[in-house]
């Protein structure tokens, strides 16, 4: 797999998909949905996939002396690469908010939502839906993804206006927490918002290697 | 020895069918496998290698099952697909040097040999050569890991008579070395110079699949030559 996964990191990826990594600092922002980071993070994996599809990327990869199944997974390791690194740089974000930045006016007067682990666990469900609804689309044909990336789209600004407006709803106001407020709770939205990810992207990618056995290409 | 066969491969298209699609190939032979465009040559190929999904027949190279043997199995396959180029903007270099990795047996010194043979410049793009050219890329490639099955679709598609010429001097060194050599292609004169089998497909149905001598014999009117026969035999099964 080492090899697959280099193939897709200096051949089929787009370069904005590393440089599209750093909107994961957007988590730093005052006063702006900070969850789109998350969406530009995956903006940028799409930018790899058209390269790739230009590139015959697909069919080349047919060729190399890999099941078929691998391509599928080298493609999740890609995705799942990208997006762990974005996830890292938020979580420097959000503790750092959380500790020596979270005495700051800016941050104290935001009226968005704070940069917390409820938000990371909630930018975790966000990739969780691209692995699961974007690139397991995509591998029902391995050609079209238009559809599967608008339906993300979709989903993905659904659940960052819900992520944002739960904490405006009486009783939900500790998903705002700051600084170390409420940590039990915080922690378990984390652990939920990775294992909504895991299983998604498990899932998705187990079905996308089904389904890119029976494609003719 | 027979080192691949393809049994009863069909596959049906709404408005193509493959059927019953029968032969084997044999080391150290060259295999013609010749058709107009269109008769099912690339459908068959891409069958054998997975590519696509045959509705029925099996594929089997060293009388393993392609399917649950893929990756051991294409480790000693070359194949190139004409003119099809892949990562247009990245450098020939750059491309080889992922490709080889996935090679046990990638031969470093019959690459940097193919490549002077060719004129192919390593720092170009496949976006900045000729159509001959990529061909050239794409045998390299299948060449420089020392397959003993080379699958070629349509290999002297766009080359010059001087590259296919010693495109087809390849062939018969590999043929010396062991090698069997399986190649498409509408251009007779190709299969008349180098092959020792001839595969004929027609309408997605083989009608012949025998040795070059025995197919002469068979189907060769006096004074003909292959081109002749072929032609008069696609007219014939055209007809039919």
């Amino acid at each position: 797999m080492r090899n697959v996964l280099r193939k897709e990191m200096r051949l089929s990826a787009s370069v904005l998909s590393y440089l599209f990594i750093l909107f994961g600092l957007m988590f730093f922002l005052p006063g702006y949905p900070i969850l789109c980071g998350a969406f530009f993070v995956t903006l940028g994996i799409f930018q790899s996939f058209q390269t790739a599809r230009e590139a015959n990327d697909i069919v080349f990869s047919v060729l190399l002396p890999i099941a078929k199944r691998d391509i599928v997974k080298g493609k999740y390791l890609f995705v799942c690469l990208i997006e762990g690194c974005a996830f890292l740089l938020m979580a420097l974000a959000v503790i750092l908010r959380m500790t020596v930045l979270s005495a700051s006016v800016v941050y104290r007067s935001n009226a968005l939502m704070n940069a917390n682990f409820f938000a990371l666990g909630a930018a975790c469900v966000i990739f969780g839906l691209f692995n699961w609804i974007f690139v397991g689309g995509f591998f029902k044909t391995a050609y079209q993804f238009a559809r599967p990336f608008v339906t993300f789209i979709i989903l993905c600004f659904f659940t960052i206006f819900t992520a944002e407006a739960l904490h405006h709803v009486p009783g939900l106001e500790k998903l705002n927490a700051f600084g170390t407020d409420d940590m039990a709770m915080q922690l378990y939205l984390l652990i939920a918002g990775i294992l909504s990810f895991l299983l998604m992207t498990i899932v998705s990618c187990r079905r996308a290697c089904a389904q890119f056995e029976k494609i003719d290409l | 020895m027979m080192i691949v066969e393809v049994q009863g491969l069909g596959k049906k298209y709404p408005s193509f069918e493959l059927r019953d699609v029968s032969f084997g190939l044999d080391s150290g032979r060259i295999t013609g496998f010749i058709g107009r465009n269109g008769a099912g040559k690339t459908t068959t190929i891409k069958a054998m290698l997975n590519m696509i999904h045959p509705d029925n027949g099996t594929v089997r190279f060293w009388g393993q099952p392609f399917l649950d043997n893929e990756a051991e199995i294409k480790k000693r396959i070359g194949y190139s697909a004409g003119t099809v180029s892949w990562y247009p903007r990245k450098k020939i270099r750059d491309i080889v040097s992922i490709v080889k990795r996935f090679y046990d047996t990638w031969d470093e010194e019959a690459y940097q040999y193919y490549l002077n043979l060719f004129s192919i410049d390593e720092m170009k793009t496949p976006l900045k050569l000729s159509e001959g050219m990529k061909v050239k890329v794409n045998l390299v490639l299948a060449l420089a890991h020392k397959s003993d099955v080379l699958i070629l679709d349509e290999p002297t598609s766009g080359l010059d008579p001087f590259s296919r010429n010693e495109l087809l001097e390849i062939f018969s060194a590999l043929r010396n070395k062991g090698v069997a050599v399986f190649f498409s292609t509408h251009i007779i004169s190709d299969i008349e110079k180098c092959a020792d089998d001839i595969v004929y497909i027609s309408g997605g149905k083989i009608v012949a699949a025998m040795p070059k001598e025995d197919f002469i014999r068979q189907y060769s009117e006096a004074g003909e030559n292959l081109e002749d026969t072929m032609l008069r035999l696609e007219r014939s099964v055209l007809h039919a």
